[in-house]
């Protein structure tokens, strides 16, 4: 809760420090709130938390960086959801999800539940475990990017 | 914009700012209540990883790691279990009320209870006599069930439970039938109450701090008593008929005597029953006497109606408010 960035802000925050094999992945979580301001408007601020009650909305920002000299093919990006987080959606980033675990993957509406029963329902976006992104180019050497999903703390 | 990395994907020399379309889907998002919810305390730990290959075989990374703790959220709900107004009468004792108490913040807390009898919208106030804590089946017995003292045994709860309390209350002998009585239990967090959003530094569970939920760390909901008083009306009259055919007293005169009982009222009555006498120089005919047309005996048994030797007597049982009973029977003059 030390800095309240608006939304806009948040874009822009710099890129981490690189790693070793000059491919660079920086997580960072933040919280959206909304504060009322003095006229009575509301507005979305986004704070990075230290601290969460169950029903705040976090927003997951993955920043990657090929810092190196080249392409790097087949990149992969997943992130497990923590047990503690009920994933909400990732904007227009379009990821593959599991719900199973990471054992089988796809995009969210062409995913079923095996009910006790033995039927099988549609996934729904609480059921997922893992976030993934596939990128189907390589990252050319010196481009980033960013993506971005919301959940919920249980 | 971040367009499907999926199917081929638009690599950014700048980062982007998130969609506006993203921040619309934020901004409908409804306010959601979370039952109980991750326990307070723990600790949300995030990190992703990549996979790539860039010409030395496909390597991994994990992304730094994010640790968030779960403060302690304090919210709790108080409903009222009586599906509808109970029911009672005027001078009543012992009257009970259930509501339940349940714990939806996600770390262990105790609440104060409080009644309120006095807070208008009814047509009396009940005088609240005790509140009793269940011990676990819902039902209340005053030799199993807690007393509750304010302060002394304020009830814990952790996480999404319940408990069911009981309020005992009095009602005034002044009341009249139709009349409500509302009664309010009031469940305060102990570790404090006030606008969503309050927090209390280093008072959660686990050593966070504690924060107020929607429900402002308070809850309360009514219950009420309705009245439903009766009352008896007995309307008693008499046809004579003499052996000539007229209707003179004279002695060998027949006197049909009619007792109309009516109950009045939302309320009913229990164990109604009528007597009367048999008045001095007459004799009860043997057998005359009726309920609702039907004949009834003199013996006591099965029938509703009997008679002693020098009174009638015919046992109605509960009636309620809006019927009647009519009882017939006759004597002749000594």
């Amino acid at each position: 809760m030390r800095s309240a960035l608006l939304l806009a802000f948040a874009a822009l925050l710099p890129g981490q420090a690189l790693a070793a094999d000059q491919i660079a992945l920086d997580n960072s979580v933040f919280v959206e709130r909304v504060k009322t301001d003095a006229a009575g408007k509301q507005r979305i601020l986004l704070e990075e938390p230290k601290v969460v009650v169950p029903g705040d909305k976090l927003v997951f920002v993955l920043n990657y960086r090929n810092a190196g000299a080249r392409a790097a093919d087949r990149f992969v990006i997943t992130n497990p959801l923590p047990a503690a987080v009920r994933f909400a959606d990732a904007g227009d980033t379009q990821p593959l999800v599991s719900v199973d675990g990471g054992h089988a993957w796809g995009r969210l509406a062409n995913l079923t539940i095996t009910l006790a029963d033995g039927t099988r329902r549609a996934a729904q976006p609480a059921d997922v475990t893992h976030i993934r992104w596939a990128f189907q180019k390589p990252i050319p050497a010196g481009a980033s990017g960013k993506l971005m999903f919301r959940g919920i703390v249980k | 914009m971040m367009n499907a990395p999926v199917g081929g994907v638009v690599h950014h020399y700048r980062i982007p700012a998130i969609s506006t379309f993203a921040l619309a889907c934020a901004l409908a998002l409804p306010a959601q209540a979370y039952a109980a919810g991750t326990r307070a305390g723990s600790t949300i730990s995030n990190t992703a990883s990549a996979s790539f290959d860039n010409g030395a075989g496909t390597q991994t990374i994990d992304s730094n790691k994010v640790d968030l703790r779960v403060d302690e959220l304090l919210d709790v709900t108080v409903d009222s279990s009586d599906p509808a107004d109970v029911a009672t009468t005027p001078g009543a004792t012992g009257q009970l009320l259930t509501f339940s108490l349940t714990n939806n913040g996600n770390g262990q807390e105790g609440f104060a209870l409080s009644t309120v009898a006095n807070g208008g919208g009814d047509n009396f106030d009940p005088t609240v006599t005790q509140v009793y804590l269940d011990n676990g089946d819902g039902v209340f017995d005053a030799g199993t069930d807690t007393l509750y003292t304010a302060g002394a045994n304020d009830p814990v709860l952790d996480p999404d439970q319940s408990r069911t309390i009981f309020i005992l209350s009095t009602i005034a002998g002044s009341v009249a039938d139709g009349d409500r009585g509302i009664v309010s239990l009031i469940a305060a967090s102990k570790t404090g109450t006030g606008a969503p959003g309050t927090s209390f530094a280093g008072a959660g569970e686990g050593g966070g701090d504690a924060i107020v939920g929607s429900t402002g760390a308070d809850g309360q909901d009514a219950g009420a008593y309705a009245v439903s008083a009766a009352t008896v009306s007995l309307v008693k009259s008499a046809v004579v008929a003499d052996p000539f055919g007229g209707s003179e007293p004279v002695p060998g005169a027949t006197i049909t005597y009619t007792i109309v009982a009516t109950v009045a009222g939302s309320g009913s009555v229990n164990g109604l029953a009528i007597t009367d006498n048999v008045p001095a120089d007459t004799s009860y005919v043997a057998n005359s006497a009726t309920l609702g047309g039907a004949a009834l005996t003199d013996a006591a048994d099965g029938d509703a109606g009997s008679y002693d030797g020098t009174r009638i007597s015919v046992a109605l049982g509960t009636i309620a408010g809006g019927q009647t009973r009519t009882v017939t029977f006759q004597t002749k003059i000594d």
